[in-house]
């Protein structure tokens, strides 16, 4: 059983659709957690890095994924904003190792935060400081300070290192999507 | 939240609260230890990875150890001592086969080291001198000259990523060019005095055009068949940088001036910098098609201009004295800066961020983005659009004959006007006069009076007279004929005359007002005075 039939089962019990929305810089590994969450026979074996706008989407049982870059100069932005009115849970993925990009996820970040879609929502969000294993990799305590991620009160967040291709650090995740949905914290 | 961060905040007019948000700060060490100018600087994907890494070349600290760096994000990940100091830093493709990754120029003393995969592959060596033979005793043995300056020069296609040829400057005031691939000397082009800095565009096999900035303060312009060079501009100083934006050359001078020039010499406009221009180069922004250039001062700005306007002033904790934009890492508009201390400045370009000239947003005013309420196409409209669309070119013919008869008329009536000093304006140079005319008054007693001024500058004018023309049945004036006095140039002559309205029947008419000189009988000018209709009742 993969860890996203794990996750709806559970959510299951809700008889409803859940929309997860998975978001962050290209290459920061979105592709290759969702390819881990995904059932274990539906992985897919070659993981090319995303480029332009394209968007993953796929489902499982109850579950659906929306999984998009945040790239480019806004032109495609209008597109991938269009997705977050139907997002009820959202996964961000950072790349712990890319210094210099950390301003630029913050600043995705900040405008997702702000968007009117997600502004008012109590939307659990999901970080996972992903590619924990390379060696210039910031802890995700740091990546946490650089995100400002303390400034988020009206949100429930959770934060997990992990390393997408050992798939390590997802369960954590996942686990996390899990207690607050039991806890009814979801309002789906 | 910005105030803390950002420090291209505060002061002029460009620096509105959306400039200084333009920026994001990525990386800022003080103490990166790297020493070096525009010119050594590069971004290449260099392993073919996706990661644009930098190449510097380092003059070392005072310019005591040079050496070539390679950075990843903000960390130098190799560095290798060079045996001279660094003239120049380029990459580019060498051959057409996979994979793609460019190679590295790096330009020091007389040779071109040329790195694959950040690993030496070939040194190229500038072909020795021949002596003088008057120097033959001293020297016996052979000279030696170095490159000033290098770029590069795509070799038959316009492509991104075109094979290009090495471009050289040497210290003996000529220009080569190398093969891509064998290094060899493909053509060599000779100039009046030592290139410091190159511009190039174009295709070496097809056509291409060279500028090159040189120490006596000119910069020539050679064509593809060109062995000297085609034009020259002259600065009236030394050239501190030289950056071609589209197809315009933009000069940095010792004069604290960025001057733009065309291709062939002819200079556009001059913008003054509130300070010393230390490096240039350009700002390509290529999802919005934008080129613009960017000059660090030794005032700690650095200054952003499309053309002459100014686009944006960034300040830094010390001078800038290297710069370059582009792809670096996996982010597409990062800008790299270092300073005189030796810092390293890496700031990104928001991805939302638009340059705008003065604060001022360019492009269509916001009223263009309001939806109008358009009425729905009729029948007309649709046939009226396809008869444009057959018959255009009759159309257009039909309007041109329209405007040129009525350009004709219009000039036939003014001729005939001057012919027959019609106009309140006299036509002759010798008699520059104006005339107008205002009526006052109800009726049946109306006062007229004539404003004449003389619109020469110097001259007065003599010996004029006013004669009034009218139906006697209707107006009686009480002379039809005044004499006019000297008229002194510029001054303006009222001259008042009632007009009694004879006719009982609200009958109005023109009274025709003639400018003369003594003894002639045709009218210096004229004019019709159209009366109003009495409100009184006449007297009589
Ligand atoms: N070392 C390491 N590499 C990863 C990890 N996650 C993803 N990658 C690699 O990063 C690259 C981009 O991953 P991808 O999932 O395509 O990123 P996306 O653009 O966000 O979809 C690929 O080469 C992945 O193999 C990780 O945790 N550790
Ligand atoms: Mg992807």
């Amino acid at each position: 059983m993969g860890l996203l039939d794990r996750l709806s089962v559970l959510l299951g019990l809700k008889k409803k659709e859940v929309h997860v929305l998975c978001l962050g810089l290209d290459n920061s590994g979105k592709t290759t957690i969702i390819n881990k969450l995904k059932p274990s026979n539906a992985q897919s074996q070659n993981i090319l890095p995303t480029i332009g706008f394209s968007i993953e989407k796929f489902k499982s049982s109850s579950l659906s994924f929306t999984v998009f870059d945040m790239s480019g100069q806004g032109r495609y932005r209008n597109l991938w904003e269009h997705y977050y009115k139907e997002g009820q849970a959202i996964i961000f993925v950072i790349d712990s190792s890319d210094r210099l990009r950390m301003v630029v996820a913050k600043e995705e970040l900040d405008t997702l935060l702000n968007h009117p879609d997600i502004k008012h929502r109590r939307i659990p969000i999901l970080f996972f400081a992903n590619k924990m294993d390379l060696r210039d990799a910031v802890t995700s305590v740091k990546v946490s300070q650089l995100l400002c991620l303390e400034n988020i009160k009206d949100k429930p967040w959770h934060i997990c290192a992990s390393d997408a291709i050992k798939g390590e650090g997802l369960q954590e995740g996942v686990d996390w999507l899990q207690d607050l949905s039991t806890a009814t914290t979801w309002k789906l | 939240m910005a105030a803390a961060s950002s420090s291209d905040s505060d002061g002029c007019g460009v620096e509105s609260n959306e400039a200084n948000l333009k920026w994001l700060d990525a990386h800022y060490d003080p103490m990166a230890n790297i020493h070096t100018f525009s010119a050594c600087l590069a971004l290449a994907d260099l392993h073919g990875d996706g990661e644009y890494k930098l190449v510097v070349g380092d003059l070392g600290p005072g310019g005591q150890q040079p050496c070539l760096k390679v950075l990843k994000g903000p960390l130098v990940i190799t560095e290798s001592p060079l045996p001279a100091l660094p003239a120049a830093a380029a990459t580019f493709l060498m051959e057409q086969h996979e994979p793609r990754t460019p190679a590295l120029a790096l330009a020091s003393g007389p040779c071109v080291y040329v790195y694959k995969n950040l690993r030496p592959y070939f040194k190229f060596t500038l072909p020795q001198l021949p002596p003088n033979p008057l120097e033959q005793d001293l020297w016996n043995q052979a000279k030696e000259t170095v490159i000033t300056t290098m770029t590069t020069l795509k070799k038959n296609l316009a492509d991104e990523d075109a094979v290009s040829c090495l471009v050289l400057g040497t210290e003996n005031k000529e220009l080569l060019v190398l093969d891509p691939e064998a290094f060899t000397i493909l053509t060599k082009m000779s100039l009046p005095s030592v290139p410091v800095f190159l511009e190039v565009s174009g295709q070496f096999d097809i056509e291409f055009r060279l500028a090159a900035a040189c120490r006596n303060g000119n910069i020539y312009i050679l064509r593809r068949d060109s062995k000297h060079p085609k034009y020259c501009i002259e600065l009236s100083a030394q050239p501190v940088g030289l950056i071609r934006v589209h197809r315009v050359l933009v000069v940095g001078s010792t004069q604290d001036s960025l001057h733009g020039f065309t291709h062939k010499g002819k200079k556009l406009w001059t913008v003054q910098m509130p300070a010393a221009i230390l490096t240039m180069n350009l700002l390509e922004q290529h999802s919005r098609g934008l080129q613009a250039v960017m000059a660090g001062l030794a005032n700690g700005e650095v200054r952003i201009y499309r053309d002459k306007a100014l686009l944006n002033v960034i300040h830094t904790p010390d001078a800038v004295t290297s710069l370059c934009f582009g792809r670096y890492g996996r982010e597409d508009n990062t800008l790299i800066m270092t300073t005189r201390g030796g810092g390293l400045i890496i700031k990104i370009l928001k991805r939302t961020a638009v340059f705008a000239e003065g604060g001022t947003e360019v492009g269509p005013p916001p009223a263009q983005a309001m939806k109008l309420n358009v009425p729905r196409k009729t029948r007309l409209y649709v046939d009226q659009t396809l008869r444009e669309r057959e018959a255009g070119t009759a159309m257009h013919r039909a309007f041109q004959t329209d405007l040129y008869l009525l350009r004709l008329r219009a000039a036939r009536a003014y001729l005939q006007a001057l012919e027959s000093s019609l106009s309140p304006v006299s036509a002759t140079a010798r008699e520059p006069l104006k005339l107008h005319a205002v009526v006052q008054g109800l009726g049946p007693t109306f006062k007229l009076t004539l404003h004449l001024q003389n619109t020469s500058t110097t001259r007065p004018v003599l010996g004029l007279l006013v004669c009034f023309l009218y139906n006697e049945a209707l107006y009686s004036l009480p002379r039809a004929f005044l004499k006019v006095p000297l008229l002194v140039p510029g001054l303006n002559y009222p001259l008042e005359t009632f007009v009694e309205s004879l006719s009982n029947k609200g009958i109005s008419d023109i009274i025709k007002v003639l400018v003369l000189r003594e003894g002639q009988s045709a009218p210096l000018l004229s004019a019709h005075v159209n009366m109003p209709g009495s409100e009184g009742l006449a007297a009589a």
